[in-house]
């Protein structure tokens, strides 16, 4: 396979594709000093090994990467090689311009025939990976490979292809993320972690299909493994770690009520109040009198 | 018609029961609660998320089986978790995480206390081994480490009290997890002045003492209101989950020593007197005035085999762990009795009783060329049950042990239960139904409520119809190999060290050179 590169604006091969910034593959024979330089793109940036063993740099922290792993940059995101040099060996990626929602959570556009919510709980989990490394990842080679091939033989519905491979680019990475983070064997911990992202994103308004997908759980089997561990239901036990944050700050006299409801993830402070009341028989307002009566 | 419940804060969540005036459990329900290690030796829990965790399953329960077929409460009574440190404020407000009995933040205390002559005689008044686990230790960890939340606490509490603060605005402890304080003087049964001096306190900043036996004052309006419990609902303070596992399990005292495997594992006896001990080996709990809980607590249970299942399990359903653990001990089953020579030390945890000794590590031994992968699966289980049998032989130098209980959910594995009859060569009981725990509150609560007349009187109503009956050939096999493994656990000990202190150095360099 020859070497190519395709830019958005540039490349004709594209103009069906505005979301695809830049799609590529390169064979790099010896090594070269000041040609991988570092940068910080506003799309994602998804890189496939081929061949060769790859140092970059993500984030400022260090990486290798070997035939078959994947890089996955995220937008704004430093991304380069020390000194601009490229290693030997041969690697395919591609550009994809991604929505920036105003909470900083990415979107697939509108190009993407995924669901409004599997759109969002994939971009939520991009958000969230923490390590930029999908290692053994060869299904994504694949799927580059096919984009290209699509995209210069023009066959009949090579567009809806395009984009459904694009999509399924997208599925694969999400579901090698959470495998690799998560390979099935220590669910105490797995569920620890969501217990982190959960309390560190209280506000957000998850859904079952998200708190999944973090785990690595088709939605049925999440929900039937938290209801045996934990004794509720997904969206029981998000409540509980609601009510006991913001029990904490009804405790701390300086956050208004209307604030901890919408801070804690609750729709409205009548919301808030409501659930609030039920289990503990009192509404927020009188909940925290009680306990600040000596201050 | 009336009924009772019990409330168990454990390590790992909630359970409650809810049980008729005979014994019948009406219905239960659990809910999990997690814990956190934000530092390598620490191990906290949110004790509003505890509270409620607490409070939605008490209400999901009531709702589900007591409200509509319009039982009445007549009592609720608590057990916990032993050494747990909770720092509130003058408000009663939480400053900080609840420490929990695992935490290990105060070892340098531990260890600078346990070999001096203060150590020796804080043991021998309070019961409590000096251990990072002690609220003692971990108190005076809070007055050297963290001195701001020192100043402004106003009380240490235990995970109870604050739940049960919360609940009815007292501030008490009952005899059985204040005696796991390491501040209680079990002979007296009052607070004990070198304990609170080395700690760094007085005794205004503990909650008040009461018996077991005590009631914890009323429900507030609020959760009269919205748990639906009438003014009247009795709230029993209770005890500890140690001292009622032993009490549910029919202890009465002599000849009787009860097992018990979860996560980590303990083997208890009950008696009228306390064991002393040159070594410090075993706690002494109250139960009542004049009835002790004494016996070891080992790191090392059910939480190694999870371990080892984990690494080596099959795992065809993703987190299926109990699947797979239940593959493992079939393929246990099928290496011969004692492993053809293979040897497992499981103290992947450190490990506390008999041998005290935080550096101890996991070890193999005596592996040969036949050695197969399911002796390496039988050998870890056996290594977990000869710990067991290591704590009881060691009690057994004080109190004669005629027969054995088990509970606990790894104890009460058919494999691990018949392995249990066999190293010590003894019958095992074992109640199938429910937790040993929640029952020792029924009895308790049952007894206060006057169902009973005495504590003994209820321990004796307990019937544990499933027997395990011992195999003497399979104890001859045990007992050859128990010998080099109670060597080798000893013997290791500069080893243990030294590869302790080079996985601490090396988890360091590593985490400085990144």
């Amino acid at each position: 396979m020859n070497q190519f590169v395709l830019q958005h604006g540039k490349s004709a091969e594209l103009r069906l594709f505005p979301y695809m910034l830049e799609l590529g593959m390169k064979k790099n024979g010896a090594i070269l000093p000041n040609t991988f330089l570092t940068t910080a793109t506003e799309g994602i940036r998804i890189y496939y090994i081929i061949e060769g063993k790859f140092e970059w740099r993500i984030d400022h922290q260090p990486y290798f990467f070997y035939p078959g792993d994947v890089a996955l940059i995220l937008p704004g995101k430093p991304f380069g090689s020390d000194n601009g040099t490229l290693e030997i060996g041969s690697f395919a990626w591609i550009h994809l311009d991604i929505q920036k929602q105003d909470n900083g959570y990415i979107l697939p556009g509108k190009w993407s025939g995924l669901s409004e919510s599997e759109g969002a709980a994939i971009g939520r989990m991009l958000s969230l990976n923490s390590s930029p490394v999908l290692s053994r990842f060869s299904e994504a080679g694949k799927i580059l490979k096919c984009i290209q091939t699509e995209l210069f033989a023009h066959e009949i519905g090579y567009q809806t292809r395009i984009n459904h491979q694009v999509d399924e680019l997208l599925i694969k990475m999400i579901r090698h993320m959470s495998r690799q983070v998560r390979p099935g064997r220590d669910f105490p911990k797995a569920f620890l972690r969501l217990e982190e992202v959960l309390r560190q994103n209280l506000s957000h308004q998850w859904t079952v299909d998200e708190m999944a997908a973090l785990v690595g759980l088709g939605t049925t089997l999440f929900t039937e493994r938290v209801k045996s561990y934990s004794g509720f239901s997904p969206i029981n036990y998000l409540i509980n770690i609601r009510i006991s944050e913001a029990i904490k700050l009804l405790k701390r006299p300086d956050i208004s009520v209307t604030d901890i409801a919408l801070d804690t993830g609750f729709y409205s402070s009548q919301h808030f109040a409501t659930t609030f009341k039920k289990l503990t028989g009192h509404r927020p307002s009188e909940f925290r009198k009680h306990h600040l009566r000596n201050e | 018609m009336k009924c009772i419940i019990t409330i168990e804060l454990g390590t790992n969540g909630v359970r409650i029961f809810a049980f008729d005036l005979s014994g019948h459990v009406i219905g239960s329900m659990k809910g999990y609660y997690p814990s956190f290690h934000t530092e390598p030796d620490y191990s906290e829990q949110d004790p509003e998320q505890i509270f409620i965790t607490t409070l939605y399953v008490l209400k999901n329960l009531l709702n589900e089986y007591i409200h509509p077929k319009e039982y009445k409460v007549s009592c609720i009574c608590f057990s916990a978790a032993m050494h747990s440190v909770l720092a509130v404020d003058r408000n009663g407000n939480p400053l900080g995480n609840a420490i929990t009995w695992s935490d290990n933040r105060a070892k340098q205390e531990a260890w600078e206390l346990r070999s001096s002559a203060l150590g020796k005689s804080l043991y021998a008044a309070t019961g409590t081994p000096i251990h990072p686990m002690s609220p003692m230790l971990k108190i005076a960890w809070i007055r050297n480490h963290d001195k701001e939340r020192f100043r402004q606490t106003s009380k240490f509490l235990s995970i109870k009290s604050y739940i049960i603060h919360q609940l009815t605005g007292e501030y008490m402890i009952d005899y059985s997890i204040a005696s796991a304080t390491g501040l209680l003087n079990i002979h007296t049964v009052t607070w004990e002045a070198d304990a609170l001096q080395y700690a760094g306190i007085t005794d205004a900043q503990l909650p008040g003492l009461a018996p077991v036996s005590a009631t914890a004052g009323k429900l507030k309006k609020a959760y009269q209101q919205s748990l639906g419990l009438p003014v009247e609902t009795k709230i029993l303070i209770g005890s500890s989950d140690g001292c009622l596992a032993t009490l549910g399990d029919g202890a009465k005292g002599e000849g009787e020593a009860t097992i018990t495997i979860e996560d980590s594992g303990a083997v208890r006896v009950m008696g009228p007197a306390v064991l002393k001990d040159e070594q410090m080996r075993f706690f002494n709990y109250v139960l009542t005035e004049d009835r002790y809980v004494s016996g070891g607590p080992t790191n090392n249970g059910g939480n190694i085999f999870e371990w080892f299942t984990r690494q080596f399990g099959d795992f065809n359903n993703p987190f299926d762990i109990e699947h797979s653990m239940q593959q493992l001990i079939e393929e246990a089953s099928r290496a011969p009795v004692g492993s053809d020579g293979l040897l497992f030390l499981p103290y992947l945890l450190g490990e506390r009783a008999p041998i005290w000794n935080a550096n101890a590590r996991g070890v193999y031994f005596g592996l040969n060329i036949k050695h197969e992968r399911r002796h390496f699966v039988r050998a870890a289980i056996e290594g977990i049950m000869y710990e067991i049998y290591s704590i009881g032989k060691t009690l057994s130098e004080q109190r004669n042990i005629e027969s054995l209980s088990v509970n606990g959910s790894f104890g009460t594995i058919p494999f691990c239960t018949q392995l249990i009859a066999d190293m010590f060569n003894k019958p095992v009981r074992l109640r199938r139904k429910f937790h040993s725990v929640s029952f020792g509150a029924w009895l308790l609560s049952a007894t206060e409520m006057g169902i009973y007349k005495t504590l003994e009187q209820a321990a004796r109503t307990v019937e544990l119809p499933d027997v395990y009956k011992p195999d003497e050939q399979h104890h001859a096999v045990y007992a050859d190999y128990f010998g080099i493994f109670e060597k080798l656990s000893n013997k290791l000990f500069d080893e243990f060290e030294a590869i302790s202190n080079l996985q601490h150095k090396h988890a360091i360099t590593k985490y400085t050179s990144t």
